[in-house]
């Protein structure tokens, strides 16, 4: 019905229904028209054709979901898994509305700047009437600890700076919120544009947009220039509330992209008035600290005692000018949504400017006209609390309890409350691939500024911001958060002509390059790379084995309980029921016309090993390793991650799989995943401590895992002999090997050669013992001029010997001397007990085991 | 007054403890009406990082660090200490309790700074929450048109009057409603209850803490260590300043009383915070000694 204005029936395909709206459009001019700055992308699209299209998008979105980005929290947890759709169609800015936008923003920064230093200062603007000091002495986020008298050193406590804006039903732009303590998305940005121009490289190639590297780099001359001159190598860390946190992707892809340490609060302490990280060389000292922690969790002695997360002690190193800390502590009161209704006189006053951003109209419930105002109209208002960040109420919106409840609070504590117009926005185009047409939105666009390097020693007033020329859009209703968007897009300011192509990646680093011998490693980091190591091959060994079982269970004849081979596998994969166990559950199980009771209680408790529930099932045993691949996720490349992704998906697959072919598949395919995660590590991760605590950890499991597997098919298996011995070979991976060597039918003291004496087989524990101590030679270690070694070290020479000591003949029985078997019993268990010993060892003398702190006085008082 | 000031507290760790961050405001201000002379500050074990900053409120906060493995933690303060009669009440002083709640809330602009600065106090604080049961109670002192200074001091000693020391009935967790219902509590209570209710009625009001000189009984020497932390209130007077009162002792503070800070409530001016690692269950002993400096044989009584 509504007519396209255009004579183009491609692009009258593509827009379908989009056309037509009467407010403000950023696609279609007034006379519906596509405007000129859009042109050339429409006319790259229809060139490329819808179906293309939709393809293309499909790339970006498996582009996406391989790297893991989500803001999901519990990526982990299998029923949670959610995550962005990435929409191919950007928001295109002209040159003209970047001019003013660009202004606009960088006056922005400016004002806050100078309004953070007033308030945490002189506090002017609160004697001069400015700012009422109910609305800034309420707000969480003002810090009085962070308001002492002035320091004599100045440094600038605004660095970066995000702001969420939107254009509305006029065409006007309009902020919606400041983000000034940890502005979220410039890594997502980031890597929005490398996806899409991944998906998309002939329409990203051509285009005349401005790149965006060069604002990181920025970031990284401010971070570098405000460790000064201080130190030759200063040392830049991000900190991240941890895996657990919703940003914790970016917080590791920005820790990568900048080369930066990725730590925790566990991982940072003060000490003689410095903050130094917890590294495996010992105490590293930290100068700056990009934080992504909200301000009253940074530090339990100064603000709010109940941290877990923070460092106690932070805010009087900071104070003394022995770190610094990016955005400074308290400056989350910035983020006053009531800030808005007075800008425009702070504006006037501090810079002597007419603001050129407005805010959304916005009232302070705190002024007692206003109150009477919103009183008088109160569903005609957005409400907001500001001890209750995020949340919004709307009277129309609400039961009539919540409503008298919300009146009560309004008037006993107006202060609290700041009163939002509702927004009527402009639309925006978006591509929806079900329906291969473009669609009108609305988009909430996030951008990002920095202080300029070379103003940080300046006095504040004379500070001035760049901008990031592009930033992170997302699709919602006006004010609606992030993350909770569904669908996010890349901006696109469009540049006078092409720019000269920036590669994203390594090129962009800063102008620091430290080469790292690795001892600066978090001991944290060690730990999980560890832990990540060991539950990675316990995943293996078990999948290789549950693989055999089903494999066992298929080719037997299910009738026959007695001279099969599965009990044994039950036992091997710690699943066999004890006797009375066996007794109730063959009893439960009963007469049934085709299968054994035995065979069914084993088919029951290997498929019960694929379900999330058991304990020691593989989706458990991945979700331990997926937790310590998190945690390391800046260690990782991008291809070994993309490995970890997949792993994920077959598991969240695995549980429903109900069938022993499928499952066995699932397995196959599990087992090669991990080949693969591993030999990326092997090949991309620098051969430094991480690598060695990776491949130690590895190496444990391994060797353990083979010792028991050994002792239980020569020794201990209630059907010893030839089907079990293959099963040994297979978990291995080694028939093929057995086969070209020996030629023969499977003999016990072949398989003792190759599985345990033969250094040259990577699957014998000779190998592996070797391995293992060269790896350990090779940590950080404290006494490194005397000749003392330490228990690692003795550990495995003490294993090495037992096997080096061994009387090969004494062995050559197993089938008919029971001395031989005594003998092997013996070794084995000699070698089992310093290798179990060994984790221990190396997870004492290397992995920091902080103590939780505690309070001198507890007050348990609302915050 | 001349006083020799001398404060210790004393934890002892159930186990050992391996690093602690503290803070202490116990280094009383200078004031007008107060001066300090030969402050010393002893931590054992030693302190490392050990330095002195002014709050937001303007105290005095004493930071350090110990690094050592340690099991008990000593922190002592001693001071002279001089104090001389507080500001009288005067014409100024004299302003009706609506005017000066109005005051309050007239919009900022038009205020001076002084009433500016005291609006922070008006606000709710961490153990002060402003609730109706408090204006409640404070309604009966506020009558229509009465001074602000009569009202508070009639408040004042009707906390005294009504409720009942007693050391066992509150912690510092107890809210105030329990205590307002219960009628029982510390100087703590007492000035949290005053605050609020000071603050229920739209006024401004400031937590104080200090030492208070005690007396012994009659014809018995004073012993060491007998004195304690002291906690009372201010009450903002517009066009004048803030009027000291004490609800514990129903009166108005004297040269008997020292002020160590202030702030919004107890939180604000905790004498002694801490996070450390370690340590275990902790045991505080607390002694205060406010000694007069009479003649030479009191001296002799502070080694």
């Amino acid at each position: 019905m509504q007519p396209s204005g255009t004579k183009d029936p491609a692009l009258r395909d593509l827009l379908g229904d989009y056309p037509g709206h009467s407010g403000h459009d950023e696609l279609l001019s007034p006379n519906q028209q596509p405007r000129a700055h859009w042109q050339p992308l429409l006319a790259e699209i229809v060139a490329m054709g819808a179906d293309t299209l939709v393809a293309r998008s499909e790339e970006a979105q498996s582009l996406l979901h391989e790297n893991g980005v989500t803001f999901n929290p519990y990526e982990d947890d299998p029923g949670q898994l959610r995550s962005w759709r990435l929409d191919c169609m950007p928001c295109v800015i002209s040159d003209a509305d970047w001019s003013y936008l660009e202004a606009g923003l960088r006056q922005r920064s400016r004002l806050l700047a100078l309004l953070l230093d007033d308030l945490y200062g002189q506090r002017q603007v609160i004697d001069e009437g400015l700012l009422p000091p109910e609305l800034v002495y309420t707000h969480p986020g003002f810090l009085f600890s962070a308001a002492d008298v002035p320091s004599l050193v100045h440094r600038p406590l605004l660095i970066f700076h995000g702001t969420d804006v939107i254009r509305d039903e006029h065409g006007q732009w309009q902020v919606l919120a400041d983000w000034t303590q940890s502005p979220a998305g410039v890594g997502y940005a980031l890597e929005n544009r490398i996806t899409l121009s991944r998906a998309l490289p002939g329409v990203y190639r051509d285009a005349p947009i401005k790149r965006l590297a060069g604002f990181l780099q920025a970031q990284h001359r401010c971070l570098a220039s405000l460790a000064g001159s201080q130190r030759q190598e200063p040392n830049i860390v991000l900190w991240t509330p941890g895996p657990g946190s919703p940003g914790y992707f970016e917080h590791a892809w920005l820790a990568n992209y900048m080369n930066f340490p990725l730590v925790e609060g566990d991982d940072l302490v003060v000490r003689d008035g410095q903050v130094a990280v917890r590294t495996l060389g010992g105490l590293h000292q930290v100068d700056v600290i990009m934080r992504q922690i909200n301000d009253p969790w940074c530090d339990p002695l100064e603000l709010r005692p109940d941290s877990l997360l923070g460092v106690p002690g932070l805010m009087q190193a900071a104070r003394s000018g022995h770190v610094h800390i990016v955005n400074a502590l308290g400056a989350g009161v910035l983020e006053h949504p009531a800030l808005a209704a007075f800008l425009p006189n702070l504006c006037q006053r501090l810079l002597g400017e007419t603001l050129m951003l407005r805010g959304r109209d916005a009232l302070w419930c705190g002024d007692l006209q206003a109150l009477e105002q919103i009183r008088g109209s109160m569903d005609e208002w957005v409400l907001r609390d500001i001890t209750r960040p995020g949340k919004t109420f709307r009277v129309d919106q609400m039961g009539l309890a919540a409503v008298q409840s919300l009146r009560l609070d309004l008037q006993s504590r107006p202060h609290l409350f700041t009163a939002q117009k509702p927004l009527q926005a402009g639309v925006t185009p978006g591509f929806n691939p079900a329906s291969k047409t473009v669609e009108r939105q609305t988009t909430t666009l996030r951008f990002f500024s920095a202080i300029e390097a070379d103003d940080i020693n300046k006095p504040v007033n004379e500070h001035s911001f760049r901008i990031m020329p592009g930033g992170l859009a997302w699709v919602g209703e006006p004010g609606a958060p992030l993350m909770k968007s569904r669908v996010v897009k890349d901006i696109w300011v469009l540049a006078q002509a092409p720019q000269p192509h920036v590669s994203m990646l390594r090129q962009a680093q800063g102008p620091i390059l430290v080469t790292r011998d690795g001892k600066d490693l978090p001991c944290r980091v060690a730990e999980s790379l560890f832990w990540m190591g060991r539950y990675g091959e316990r995943l293996d060994i078990r999948a290789r084995l549950l693989r055999e079982a089903l494999g066992r269970l298929l080719q037997e004849s299910p009738q026959e309980a007695v001279v099969t081979l599965l009990p044994d596998l039950l036992t091997a994969l710690g699943v066999a029921p004890d006797e009375e166990e066996l007794a109730d559950e063959l009893a439960a199980i009963g007469e049934h016309p085709r299968f054994s009771p035995e065979y069914l209680l084993a088919r029951d408790r290997l498929l019960n090993l694929l379900t999330d529930q058991a304990p020691d099932g593989l989706p458990m045993t991945f979700s331990h390793f997926v937790r310590n691949s998190r945690a390391v996720r800046d260690h990782l490349g991008d291809d070994a991650w993309r490995s970890v992704s997949s792993i994920r998906q077959r598991c969240n697959a695995i549980s429903r799989t109900k069938g022993v072919v499928a499952g066995q598949r699932l397995l196959e395919a599990i087992v090669i995943d991990l080949a693969a995660f591993f030999g990326l590590c092997n090949e991309t991760m620098p051969h430094h401590y991480g690598w060695r605590f990776l491949d130690i950890g590895r190496f444990i499991e391994r060797v353990l895992g083979t010792l028991q597997l050994l002792k239980l098919a020569l020794l201990t298996a209630n059907q010893p002999g030839i089907p079990l011995w293959e099963v040994v070979l297979a978990t291995t991976d080694n028939f093929t090997v057995y086969r070209r060597r020996y030629r023969s039918q499977l003999h016990p003291s072949a398989i003792l050669d190759l599985l345990l004496f033969d250094e040259s087989n990577p699957r014998s524990v000779g190998y592996m013992l070797k391995r293992l101590g060269r790896q350990v030679a090779r940590l950080p270690s404290t006494s490194e001029n005397t000749s003392y070694r330490n228990l690692e070290n003795r550990l495995i020479i003490q294993a090495t010997s037992t096997l080096h000591l061994v009387d090969i003949d004494s062995l050559a029985d197993l089938q008919h001397s029971e001395d031989a078997r005594d003998i092997l019993m013996a070794l084995l268990d000699d070698l089992i007990e310093p290798m179990a010993e060994l984790s221990d060892a190396v997870s004492h003398s290397h992995f920091s085991h902080v103590e939780a702190s505690r309070q001198l006085v507890t007050m348990d008082v609302a915050h | 007054m001349k006083y020799k000031l001398r404060h210790l507290t004393h934890y002892q760790y159930s186990g050992p403890a391996t690093l602690s961050h503290n803070e202490a405001r116990i280094l009383p201000r200078q004031l007008p009406w107060q001066t300090c002379s030969n402050t010393q500050l002893i931590i054992s074990p030693d302190a490392i990082g050990l330095s002195e900053r002014q709050d937001f409120f303007g105290n005095r906060v004493a930071y350090f660090a110990i690094e050592a493995v340690h099991n008990s933690l000593e922190v002592v303060v001693s001071s002279d200490v001089e104090t001389f009669p507080r500001p009288a009440q005067d014409f100024f002083s004299g302003t009706a309790w609506e005017d000066a709640a109005a005051e309050m809330s007239r919009a900022v602009r038009t205020g001076n700074r002084d009433s500016i600065a005291a609006r922070l106090f008006v606000l709710d604080s961490p153990f002060v929450m402003r609730q109706p049961a408090l204006r409640e109670y404070a309604l009966a002192s506020f009558a229509p048109g009465r001074l602000l200074r009569d009202a508070l001091l009639e408040l004042n000693v009707r906390i005294f009057n009504e409720f009942t020391y007693d050391e066992d009935s509150t912690t510092l967790a107890t809210p105030l409603q329990e205590v307002l219902e219960h009628k029982r509590g510390v100087c703590q209570d007492f000035a949290h209850l005053l605050i609020g209710c000071l603050r229920a009625m739209g006024l401004a009001a400031r937590y104080v803490s200090g030492y208070m000189e005690t007396s012994p009984p009659p014809g018995q020497e004073k012993l060491l260590g007998a004195d304690a932390t002291h906690a009372w209130v201010a009450a903002f007077i517009p066009g004048w300043g803030w009027q000291e009162v004490d609800p514990t002792n129903g009166c108005v503070p004297d040269e008997r009383y020292i002020v160590l800070g202030w702030g919004r409530d107890f939180a604000d001016v905790t004498p002694l915070k801490g996070v450390m690692t370690g340590g275990g269950e902790h045991k505080l002993t607390v002694a205060v000694d406010v000694l007069p400096v009479i003649d030479v044989a009191s001296e002799r009584l502070l080694i």
